[in-house]
């Protein structure tokens, strides 16, 4: 079995990150490899660029040896190139994509002058399709063909015998999600359909969760938030009447919209904060690669208890493997991180770490897979900082007074044992105390893969 | 085996390593040098000589082994390790070192005359070295808690070698 998931336009990027940071924590079932692929014609989009340093980092240091029998990195990940795609290419408009010069003047030209209003066709889609899905369903259905090698390489799985769970991520009030999601799961549901009964196809559609307010930017075309529920109404409409489209539908979305902190139409700029709503959707992805491969569809409601507060019991997982991964980060960013460049170069004393001495020998701290964890652990702390941090409602996965992101760092030591919430006497004198306990592997766990297995190992409770 | 359980043994270790310089300090001193310190003390013969020289290595060893289970109590129950830095605590080691070997030639320098036996440089130099040597350097290489493990000198050559 391997699990594909396909984020689509920027919403889908961040249920993509928030996807990431549970795959490494080892929060999706069995030990499946994971392929991830982005569609987004923006391909500067900050909300990517984001998750993309937190996936290269990981497909760095996945191949560190912490051994088979552990939820950590137990899911390896392969990046579906090109990533992203980009299906429109530079400096595009609509009427270049659909080659709008060999059909002027004809009866299927005039229809599309009047689909399409001239500034829907002359817009450069370089920042996506701006809030506008009937630009890109016509994009989309035209590029995937040709443009995606996504097909064939989930056909070259197929044909190796192996089965593939497909999930889909995407927002429904948007451009690029709203025009792709239904775009994509057709295309791809009718490119395998020889291979049906080894092919699972899920998605996730994200409702409206956050507003904005434009600012100076009144001619040009973009997405609007007022018309975020019209667009959604229109979605579902349309996704209750396509009822094959998907083996499994997912719907997150907010009663209350989070003011995007900065307007911006796409590209660089577009760095929206991590969202509780994308972690539920990446918790759906999730449900969906653990669910069996035809299993009958059902309708789950979830909800949460209070509206302005959210914990464990508000989500459908547990907390246990997720406080486990939160700890082991912070534990390593606040007692080893500080001083493994120090020690390697000499200025720290070795016999002060004895986790130094027992786990360094022969460790390379510059090498590449060390340097991409480091920054990884940076990228988590800034997600789980920005999860907690929701507009004035109160979310509590893990303490949020313990920790700061950028750098991230524990600025409450005293919280770190109750960092869920919840008593034990795990602090990081215990972590500390536990690293220098003796630790038997097998020979394949080894170098700075077996010190993180050491390091996940001791932050169980 | 749990961490209860190493403590339990390594107290065990300290007071039996202890007892055990005890016994080498008064073996070797009283066969390498016994008669004739006895000899040059006034009122003595060899067997008051042994019997007071028994007192003095106990005396020294009873105090100097507290420096060792001092060292562990502190490393297992007193240190806090929450920070990056201020790990390893080897000055307190250290001071502990010297404190023994204050020990190891205080205690006889000054309970000798008052047991009325006379010492000579061989006897400071072998409780210096059995008691400071043995029952304090060699002893915290091998019984102090595992956060501070590498924090006696040479400790980490000595682990090696086991």
């Amino acid at each position: 079995m391997s699990y594909y998931f396909i984020s689509i336009g920027g919403t889908g990027a961040k249920v993509m990150e928030s996807l990431t940071h549970l795959c490494i924590a080892g929060l999706l079932p069995s030990n499946e490899r994971l392929y991830i692929a982005a569609i987004d014609p923006d391909v500067g989009n900050g909300n990517l660029e984001r998750t993309s340093t937190a996936l290269n980092n990981f497909a760095i240091f996945q191949s560190l040896p912490v051994g088979n029998d552990t939820p950590l990195f137990k899911n390896k990940i392969s990046i579906v190139r090109p990533f992203p795609w980009n299906p429109t290419g530079h400096d595009k408009t609509l009427d270049d994509l659909i080659e709008f010069y060999h059909h002027s003047n004809t009866p299927v030209g005039n229809l599309y002058e009047v689909l399409y209003t001239k500034k829907e066709r002359d817009t450069t889609l370089n920042e996506g399709f701006r809030g506008h899905p009937s630009i890109g369903a016509a994009v989309l259905a035209k590029k995937f063909e040709d443009g995606s090698r996504l097909t064939a390489q989930i056909e070259k799985v197929i044909s190796e015998g192996d089965a593939v769970k497909i999930f889909l991520a995407g927002s429904v009030f948007g451009g690029t999600g709203a025009a792709g999601l239904p775009t994509i799961a057709r295309l791809l549901r009718n490119n395998l359909a020889d291979y049906a009964d080894r092919v699972s196809i899920g998605g996730v559609l994200i409702l409206p969760y956050f507003s904005f307010t434009p600012t100076n930017k009144l001619d040009e075309l973009f997405a609007r938030s007022e018309n975020f529920l019209p667009n959604t109404k229109a979605a579902l409409k349309y996704y209750s009447e396509k009822e094959n489209l998907f083996d499994a539908t997912y719907f997150v979305g907010d009663t209350v919209m989070t003011p995007v902190s900065e307007f911006s139409v796409g590209s660089a700029n577009q760095r929206n904060e991590a969202h509780l709503v994308e972690l539920y959707a990446a918790l759906a992805a999730a449900d969906f690669y653990s669910r069996p491969l035809h299993a009958p569809k059902i309708f789950k409601y979830i909800c949460h208890h209070e509206r302005d507060k959210f914990s464990w019991s508000d989500l459908p997982t547990s907390s246990e493997r997720f406080v486990q991964f939160a700890r082991f980060i912070f534990a390593y960013v606040h007692l080893i991180k500080p001083v493994l460049l120090d020690l390697v170069s000499g200025s720290a004393k070795a016999y002060k770490y004895p986790w130094f001495v027992d786990f360094f020998d022969g460790v390379d701290v510059t090498a590449p897979d060390v340097v991409n964890f480091t920054f990884y652990a940076e990228a988590f702390a800034a997600w789980l900082k920005q999860i907690e941090t929701l507009n004035g409602r109160e979310v509590f996965l893990i303490d949020s007074a313990m920790f700061e992101a950028n750098p991230a760092k524990i600025v409450d030591k005293k919280l770190f044992a109750t960092l869920d919430g919840s008593k034990s006497d795990l602090t990081l004198h215990e972590i500390f105390y536990r690293l220098t306990e003796p630790f038997k592997a097998n020979s394949t766990v080894k170098g700075f893969g077996k010190f993180l297995r050491r390091l996940y190992d001791v932050c169980a409770p | 085996m749990n961490r209860t359980t190493r403590t339990v043994i390594k107290i065990f270790l300290i007071a039996a390593v202890t007892a055990a310089c005890a016994a080498a300090a008064y073996y070797i001193g009283s066969n390498v040098t016994g008669h004739a310190l006895a000899t040059a003390s006034d009122n003595m013969n060899y067997s008051r000589w042994q019997e007071k020289f028994f007192a003095l290595t106990r005396a020294t060893a009873l105090i100097n082994g507290l420096c060792a289970l001092l060292w562990f109590i502190a490393a297992r129950f007193l240190f806090t390790i929450d920070e990056a830095k201020g790990t390893g605590k080897r000055i307190i080691w250290a001071a502990l070192l010297m404190v023994s070997l204050a020990i190891s030639l205080g205690v006889p320098h000054l309970y000798a005359p008052m047991l009325g036996i006379k010492l000579n440089g061989i006897i400071f130099g072998l409780f210096a070295a059995i008691f400071t040597g043995l029952g304090y350097w060699l002893l915290t290489i091998f019984t102090t808690p595992l956060a501070f493990k590498y924090t006696p000198l040479a400790s980490r050559l000595f682990r090696r070698m086991l």
